[in-house]
């Protein structure tokens, strides 16, 4: 016992100093109030809830990013799902032209969006593209209608390849005798997809739909590089509006608010998906 | 060949940003042009960046990536072998512990750990940069899973040759399990590599600004170096890109494991 704890203390100390404990104290702020005007602070209880769910740019900030969580999640994992169909078929070249795919996951978030925001300008790439193709050229980042589309390539740019890899794994731990019996019984292409390997990548799509849902939930950098949550809050994402809360508008215990509102939202659905995985098990 | 055709087609879909990342930054000071190939390669653009603040910051991100590696797996190793070649009472509540703290997203309580490193006047120095990451329940779940493999048999043997438990874990753990220490390590590099909010939260100061930060700031000036712009974007990649092709394998396995388990 004590040689054990030998071994934890390191590790217990810095998970308590550097994960548990600021959480906790983001709860204790989260109940607090400090006047601007005096400096006092004091105890509110659940008053910042309170003014938050009566906030219009916080519920704004809600509805964004539950509409960019219920577009980009699907999106990714089914981009991500289809490609991992296609870059395990047997084909001469099939692995380098998969590593082309999975490149971009060595890309850091923040460079992701240095390069997409030149990408993006009026005089940029993709308008260079657009012009071969004959289409006019478009705002982009400036409008509010294609902002969050514009966040939402980037993001799955450098996702996608990633989620693939995991969807990958688990397809080549489906046994090869499952395909072969199904080819016996005549079954077609579609139908071996449909009733081989979907099933038996429930536990890894399972994994994948939550790690995706959280990772999304954190999303930041590209944001405020890219469109400061404009335009009109078309992009203003629950990280970027705890951000502005906490440092351009000041209130720090409001913000603590939203922190914990995002972690409580975080912990269910990753309760959802252990309840998922063991329910069938 | 309908299906090659396509993977290739979506192959280059996904390369393209990257090949004109890298092409721009093969391009001379002042045009932003859009063809791949540049007319007139030149260095000048990576050299311009190695003079300016950009080495320093990429520098920066170097120490704070190995330290955190080096430090991260030391203490994870640790805390991994406590979980599992010793065998004690509420060893499921710590367990626990360590399940819930990596749980709790890392960005989403950045903001209060800020406030906290303030108060111990850690802002603006290199421990304030790297301790984040020291606290990583993932590296710890990763080992544990490895570590759990090795037989109870060769534990008791080393025992009874008179190893003491640093023993058995320096001599007969660290050795048995480098795949799993690689990934481990690789999970610890990438966090840090990659991190953008907390380096924005806590260190400012131009000596202490990490690469990803000096390549916002680029863009925040009245007038964009592109060239330069691009170039930053190419080194902060291939460097994380050149270790994960290193360790390939190792890094596809721990995919499979914290995907699959």
């Amino acid at each position: 016992m004590k040689v054990a704890l030998a071994f934890l203390a390191p590790a217990l100390v810095a998970l308590l100093a550097l994960r548990l404990i600021p959480a906790a104290i983001a709860v204790g702020s989260s109940l607090r109030h400090t006047s601007l005007v005096t400096g006092e602070t004091s105890f509110v209880g659940l008053g910042n809830y309170v003014t938050l769910f009566d906030d219009p740019t916080f519920l704004q900030s809600v509805k964004v990013t539950l509409v960019f969580s219920l577009i980009v999640n699907p999106l990714q994992i089914a981009v991500a799902l289809a490609l991992a169909v296609l870059y395990t078929q047997k084909f001469a070249g099939v692995r380098s032209l998969r590593s082309l795919v999975i490149l971009p996951i060595a890309v850091p978030p923040a460079v992701s969006a240095a390069i997409w925001s030149v990408a993006y300008r009026p005089d940029g790439m993709l308008n260079a593209v657009l012009h071969v193709l004959g289409i006019p050229q478009q705002p982009f980042l400036t409008s509010p209608q294609q902002a969050l589309w514009c966040l939402i390539v980037l993001l799955s740019w450098i996702g996608v390849g990633y989620w693939m890899m995991f969807l990958i794994a688990g397809m080549q731990d489906i046994p090869r005798e499952l395909y072969e019996a199904a080819g016996i019984d005549g079954a077609s292409a579609w139908a071996k997809f449909w009733h081989v390997t979907l099933p038996l990548l429930r536990r890894p799509l399972a994994f994948v739909l939550v790690a995706d849902t959280v990772s999304n939930f954190l999303v930041f950098a590209p944001v405020q590089m890219l469109t400061n949550g404009g335009p009109q809050g078309s992009t203003n994402v629950t990280m970027f509006d705890i951000f502005t809360r906490a440092y351009s508008v000041g209130d720090l215990n409001l913000a603590q608010a939203e922190v914990m509102l995002l972690v409580l939202v975080v912990l269910a659905v990753v309760i959802v998906q252990f309840r998922l995985l063991r329910a069938k098990d | 060949m309908l299906r090659r055709t396509l993977a290739a087609l979506v192959g280059l879909a996904f390369a393209l940003p990257l090949l004109w990342a890298l092409s721009s930054s093969l391009r001379g000071t002042g045009n932003l042009g859009n063809s791949l190939i540049p007319a007139d390669p030149t260095l000048a653009n990576y050299l311009a960046l190695l003079t300016g603040g950009f080495g320093r910051a990429i520098a920066n991100s170097l120490l704070v990536a190995l330290a955190t590696v080096l430090i991260g797996l030391a203490i994870s190793a640790a805390a991994a072998f406590g979980l599992s070649a010793i065998r004690f009472k509420g060893q499921a509540v710590v367990f626990g512990l360590v399940v819930l703290s990596f749980l709790i997203p890392f960005d989403a309580i950045a903001i209060p750990l800020a406030t906290l490193f303030r108060d111990w006047n850690l802002q603006n120095t290199y421990a304030g940069l790297i301790l984040p990451g020291l606290g990583h329940g993932l590296a710890i779940f990763l080992l544990r899973q490895f570590f759990l493999a090795i037989p109870a048999e060769l534990v008791e043997a080393a025992r009874i040759d008179g190893l003491g438990w640093f023993g058995v874990f320096a001599r007969l753990y660290l050795p048995l399990s480098r795949p799993a220490l690689v990934s481990a390590g690789l999970t610890l590099f990438i966090f840090q590599w990659q991190a953008y909010v907390w380096p924005l939260l806590i260190g400012t100061d131009t000596a202490h600004q990490l690469g990803p930060i000096a390549l916002a700031n680029m863009r925040g000036q009245f007038t964009i170096d592109y060239g330069q712009l691009f170039a930053g974007s190419v080194v902060l990649t291939v460097i994380p890109l050149a270790i994960i092709l290193r360790f390939q394998r190792q890094f596809t396995q721990s995919i499979a494991t914290t995907g699959l388990k």
